[in-house]
């Protein structure tokens, strides 16, 4: 397989935009990625689109088409990926393939929403029956995706001790993170107090510990070798990249189902924990020599379990890690630089594209306000609907 | 009409003499019990995914919990809204279940409980009468699971 390169990345920044069109904000993103690797729709042989099912793709998820169509006809392979809330990282997946396999040598990926207010709602043409597990969970016991993370944080206040106070740290620390990030949408600091003062949600979980929805866009280019001498800086590799699914047995609660079937032995979140181990493998490296963590945290809880998770600490430390500032930027594993998913609010299928651009700015030295200082090696990961998981890691 | 009972959604439990009970299924090719009944079985080390029906007595261990305090969306219909509690419970099968808790102060909620199934009225409708879902109520008879 050939070495593959991240030429340049870019992003719009996260909030709500509700008089710019989701391909409006893709284009902006991409157009933010071209100049930053100073390269222009001519040298690009692909694009990757994560495709959305709330606005654009001609309502069959067709994002890639939709932009050539509106700006540059030039007859190159469009390609769009499924993938829920992990699209992103199937994206980069597949761009990294069609270049480290030797077919094209610069590819796009972009990932661009406009996110619904409020729950998600189903998707049309859903059956009213048992056979629709978001059906079944909504009719039987209302049960919200904060209610699925509620139930395996109250399981670790069980089972390792965390305190309220300690899950509010998680959410204060991404906030922290965010301050200085032009990207992110929630930038004001919080103290635990304040996020324990916020209502209560679904127990433990309190509103400023789960993360809202937001509309936003990012864009990376890949490329092979042959343009690195065009790339005034550092190269950034795609030094290991993978996609996963669930494994029969998982104790994770999986939204939306309402019972799963729990093995010895298997991972909690198994479709993301395989992934980052194929990513890791790939790389040669181990959990240990991970310098950046650019994780979903849907909730607070996230950011204290998948580090556990990932075999970077060991399973009850993050309680620990977070209270002692090792998971801030000047610590042992920046968890989530740039502020997360809690500062961001989720615009799914852009999310773990822009996890990528953060990890590049990152390695780079060009995270302005939120630079982790000498980073040489960052890993994302990312958790999708219909258990998908995908990794990227990244080396300067 | 009201005085007739449904179920929120068709195949999802029965009630008998003994009570309520869960619509599950059983490989005959690996023993994997499953709830609610699949399409095929999902174990990959089994080829035979021959599935028969089980019904489930529902007595487990409260394994965690959670205090919905915010009304879900319309899809969930119910009667009197108030905040309630949602718990996963351990099942002898090997099964983590997700279900509505009846009979427990919210506050004095602990992992580890006993819990039985029960059923219980979500809402009444004019058509479908009393219609019910399946609920995880304190389990103080003593009994040992199967």
């Amino acid at each position: 397989m050939k070495p593959v390169y991240v030429l340049g990345v870019g992003a719009h920044p996260w909030g709500k935009w509700p008089q710019k069109p989701q391909v409006t904000l893709a284009l902006d993103a991409l157009r933010a990625a071209f100049a930053d690797a100073g390269l222009g729709w001519q040298q690009v042989e692909g694009l990757v689109a994560a495709s959305s099912r709330f606005e654009g793709g001609m309502g069959w998820g067709l994002h890639a088409n939709e932009i050539v169509q509106t700006v540059s006809e030039q007859g190159i392979p469009c390609i769009n990926v499924g993938g829920a809330c992990a699209a992103g990282a199937i994206a980069v997946q597949t761009a990294w393939a069609m270049i480290a396999s030797g077919q094209h040598e610069a590819v796009a990926v972009v990932g661009a929403e406009r996110m619904p207010k409020g729950f998600i709602p189903r998707p049309p043409g859903s059956q009213d029956d048992i056979g629709d597990s978001d059906y079944l969970r909504w009719v039987a016991m209302g049960a919200t995706n904060p209610a699925y993370w509620a139930l395996e944080a109250q399981r670790r206040f069980h089972e390792f001790g965390t305190t309220p106070e300690t899950l509010a740290l998680a959410a204060v620390l991404m906030r922290n993170n965010a301050a200085g990030n032009p990207y992110a949408r929630y930038r004001e600091p919080l103290t635990v107090a304040e996020v324990l003062a916020s209502p209560m949600v679904s127990d433990p979980l309190h509103l400023l510990q789960i993360c809202p929805v937001s509309d936003g866009a990012a864009a990376l280019l890949l490329g092979s070798e042959r343009f690195l001498d065009r790339v005034a800086r550092d190269p950034v590799q795609v030094a290991g990249c993978a996609v996963g699914s669930g494994q029969f047995g998982d104790p994770a609660r999986r939204i939306p189902t309402i019972a799963n079937n729990v093995l010895p032995g298997v991972a909690h979140t198994s479709e993301v924990v395989g992934a980052v181990q194929r990513a890791l493998g790939m790389a040669g490296i181990g959990p240990g020599d991970v310098d950046i963590l650019e994780m979903a945290d849907n909730s607070a809880w996230h950011l204290l379990a998948w580090p556990e998770l990932f075999g970077i600490v060991e399973p009850g430390q993050s309680d620990w890690m977070l209270a002692h500032g090792r998971y801030a930027r000047d610590g042992d594993l920046a968890l989530n630089p740039g502020g997360g998913f809690l500062s961001f609010g989720e615009a799914t299928t852009a999310q773990a594209v822009l996890q990528v651009c953060e990890l590049t700015w990152q390695l780079r030295g060009e995270a302005e306000g939120r630079q982790v200082s000498g980073a040489k090696v960052g890993l994302s990961a990312v958790l999708g609907l219909g258990a998908n998981g995908g990794s990227v890691v990244l080396k300067r | 009409m009201l005085d007739q009972t449904s179920f929120v959604v068709d195949g999802l439990m029965v009630e008998g003499p003994d009570g309520a009970r869960l619509c599950a299924s059983v490989c005959d090719g690996c023993g994997t019990v499953y709830f609610p009944r699949p399409v095929s079985c999902r174990n990959p080390e089994c080829s035979s995914k021959a599935l028969q029906d089980r019904l489930l007595e529902g007595r487990g261990t409260l394994y965690s919990f959670t205090i919905q305090r915010y009304q879900p969306p319309a899809l969930f219909r119910i009667d009197n809204w108030a905040p309630y509690a949602l718990g996963l419970v351990e099942l002898p099968e090997g099964i983590r279940v997700m279900g509505m808790l009846s009979g427990f102060d919210l506050d004095t909620i602990r992992i580890g409980e006993r819990v039985k199934l029960v059923s219980e009225c979500l809402f009444t409708d004019p058509e479908r009468g009393r219609v019910m879902t399946y609920k995880f109520a304190p389990d103080i008879s003593g009994r040992a699971p199967r």
